[in-house]
């Protein structure tokens, strides 16, 4: 029987502490010849689990031009990922997928790309963000905007760093009022006053935004005042799924399913949507 | 080709041996209930019998189903497929509203990923049908291009006549080689027997397309803000529904170190159906839910498998504890759809 709904098991290679409630996980396929076969792109999703406790969805946060291994990055919110919080190195999970669509990568290429995230929500930005810096000379001017509730709720810290560092990049970071410390150095303020203030051009330029949806909505129009077209405005939704096949009947928005249409939305198809997610 | 006949005792016969062959005969008894049958006496066939409270689907997609079972020690883990039963499924005097479901269903378990768990059951099933001679006030085929008579679904479809006998007619290959394989049980239709008309026509109550129509625009209408107003939430519809499919996948530990993740029914009319962890809701109200029962009916499941997701059977309706009536939703659509002054 070919079993949809049967993981592939993958081991723990590594955890790193995000923040006090986000976590990151490397994984690595435990039959290696998988390892080298899993193919994924930017923005696709997975079903991550624990045996016995369940199966929840996040996106695939490294790049796939780094295939030697799999990220996830996981708040503790409900039962499964309050178990993932209990596991160790060395510990067993199930994976299926990937899942979903993907970025337009050929649609960016040989433009600028303004990244846009807030909390989490950078996990999946932070797939794409590897993926085109591991393929710069394809891609003009290079922004990222994060901003997160406060200094110790950004994730990816050290690579935040690095990308600062990084020549041909412009990286702000924010956290919202009240959420700095006295020695923070970057941004005070909420991530769409930050990208009226950073004020990418939209001309020739693609913008890929995943965070809370509060911060989505107040987002789109000041990108549309910047003048970015609304097919150069892409998100990822995170709607509930169980089975991420299409079948469960869960993850819909009127007549699309978002683990299979999705999860990747431009602006220009989410106004086609109702207001469901 | 030729015409045939066959009488509710041969069809026992044949259902006698269809068991001795280690099939899954399911038919309706005595008590109007698709049941697994132990022997071939209880089955009762009454074409003027109202549909049975609850559909066959739990024969094909049941209520909870083994996945895959799990083994656990420290870091190792084993996983197990489920042992798929092979026995292959009769079902024996489904109604056009319960027949026509399969092929509807069969869509969304196959549209990309393949569902083997239902395909193994479906495939290796035979459908017979049987008209319908019932009609009551939930009833509602004929308004969905369907219509007592309808074979969809059935492989092998059976017509009353008089003296508890049945027309056959082959509907499919399937059904062909069936009829071939028991042939000895089947008469020549030499036209004696006398065939039961139905009483009277099933009235027509919406015409489909305007509500399809009504459905395209009106994903925000004050319409929705009361139509689910009196719905407790306890997805009973869902439950005897022969389309509904909606599903929940839960791991059940077994001890410390084994168990199973099963796929359980689940329903949108459940507040809990499309909660995020984050306790945000997309459908946080039981209107919401509502809408997305009858948009999924009507609407989405047309735009994306170019089928309706219902064949007016009328279950859940009957069997509605507050009375809300899907029937009469879709007509008050209807009349909507017609009104070109339409609340907004």
């Amino acid at each position: 029987m070919d079993n949809i709904y049967k993981p592939e098991l993958v081991e723990i290679k590594d955890i790193i502490d995000e923040t006090p409630d986000i976590k990151t996980f490397r994984l690595q396929f435990k039959n290696p010849e998988l390892q080298s076969s899993f193919a994924f792109k930017a923005g696709q999703f997975a079903e991550y689990s624990v045996f016995g406790e369940g199966e929840c969805t996040f996106c695939i946060a490294s790049s796939p031009t780094r295939p030697e291994y799999l990220e996830c990055s996981f708040k503790l919110a409900g039962k499964t990922t309050s178990a993932m919080t209990k596991l160790n190195i060395g510990d067993t999970m199930g994976l299926r997928g990937p899942y979903g669509n993907s970025f337009p990568i050929e649609q960016m290429k040989g433009k600028n790309v303004v990244f846009i995230a807030g909390g989490i929500g950078l996990a999946p930005v932070r797939c794409i963000i590897w993926n085109v810096l591991d393929l710069r000379d394809q891609f003009k001017d290079i922004t990222i905007i994060y901003g997160a509730r406060t200094v110790s709720d950004l994730v990816y810290k050290n690579e935040l760093e690095d990308w600062k560092s990084m020549s041909g990049i412009k990286t702000v970071v924010t956290v919202d009022p009240g959420g700095e410390t006295p020695d923070w150095k970057g941004e005070v303020g909420f991530v769409p006053t930050i990208v009226e203030k950073v004020s990418p051009s939209g001309n020739d330029t693609v913008a890929i935004i995943c965070g809370p949806p509060i911060m989505i909505k107040y987002t789109f129009p000041v990108l549309e005042k910047l003048g970015f077209k609304e097919d150069n405005i892409i998100t990822t939704l995170e709607n509930r799924m169980k089975c991420g096949l299409g079948k469960c009947g869960r993850c819909n928005i009127g007549s699309v399913y978002v683990c299979k249409d999705g999860p990747v939305f431009s602006y220009k198809d989410l106004k086609t949507l109702p207001q469901e997610y | 080709m030729e015409e045939y006949i066959v009488s509710l005792d041969n069809l026992k016969k044949i259902a006698d041996e269809l068991l001795n062959n280690h099939c899954r005969v399911i038919g309706t008894t005595s008590e109007n209930k698709f049941k697994e049958l132990n022997y071939a006496e209880e089955l009762v066939l009454n074409p003027g019998a109202v549909p049975t409270s609850s559909s066959f689907k739990e024969f094909f997609f049941p209520k909870t189903e083994p996945l895959f079972f799990y083994k656990q020690n420290h870091s190792n883990v084993d996983l197990f497929n489920p042992i798929q039963d092979k026995s292959k499924i009769v079902i024996i005097g489904a109604k056009p509203c319960d027949a026509a479901s399969l092929p509807i269903i069969s869509k969304v378990f196959n549209w990309d990923y393949k569902d083997d768990l239902f395909n193994s059951r479906y495939d290796n099933s035979l459908i017979i049908g049987m008209s319908c001679h019932y009609s009551d006030e939930f009833c509602f085929c004929n308004d969905l291009g369907s219509s007592p008579e309808n074979m969809k679904g059935s492989d092998v479809f059976l017509k009353p006549l008089a003296d508890n006998y049945f027309k056959v007619v082959s509907v499919t290959p399937k059904g062909a080689e069936f009829i071939n394989e028991y042939q000895k049980y089947f008469e020549k239709d030499l036209g004696k027997n006398k065939s039961l008309e139905r009483k009277e026509e099933n009235p027509k109550h919406f015409d489909y397309d305007k509500v399809k129509t009504w459905l395209d625009n009106n994903f925000e209408n004050k319409f929705w803000d009361t139509a689910g107003e009196m719905c407790l939430g306890c997805a009973q519809c869902a439950f005897v529904c022969p389309t509904c499919h909606c599903f929940d996948i839960v791991d059940e530990q077994n001890g410390s170190c084994a168990g199973r993740r099963a796929k359980n029914w689940d329903a949108c009319q459940f507040s809990l159906f499309t909660k995020h962890a984050s306790g945000h809701n997309p459908r946080d109200n039981q209107e919401k839910r509502y809408r997305q029962r009858i948009s999924h009916k009507f609407k989405y499941y047309m735009d994306k498998f170019d089928e309706v997701l219902c064949t007016g059977c009328g279950r859940c309706s009957r069997g509605c504890p507050v009375s809300l009536d899907i029937l009469q939703i879709v007509e008050e659509i209807n009349s909507l759809s017609g009104n070109s002054n339409s609340i907004q």
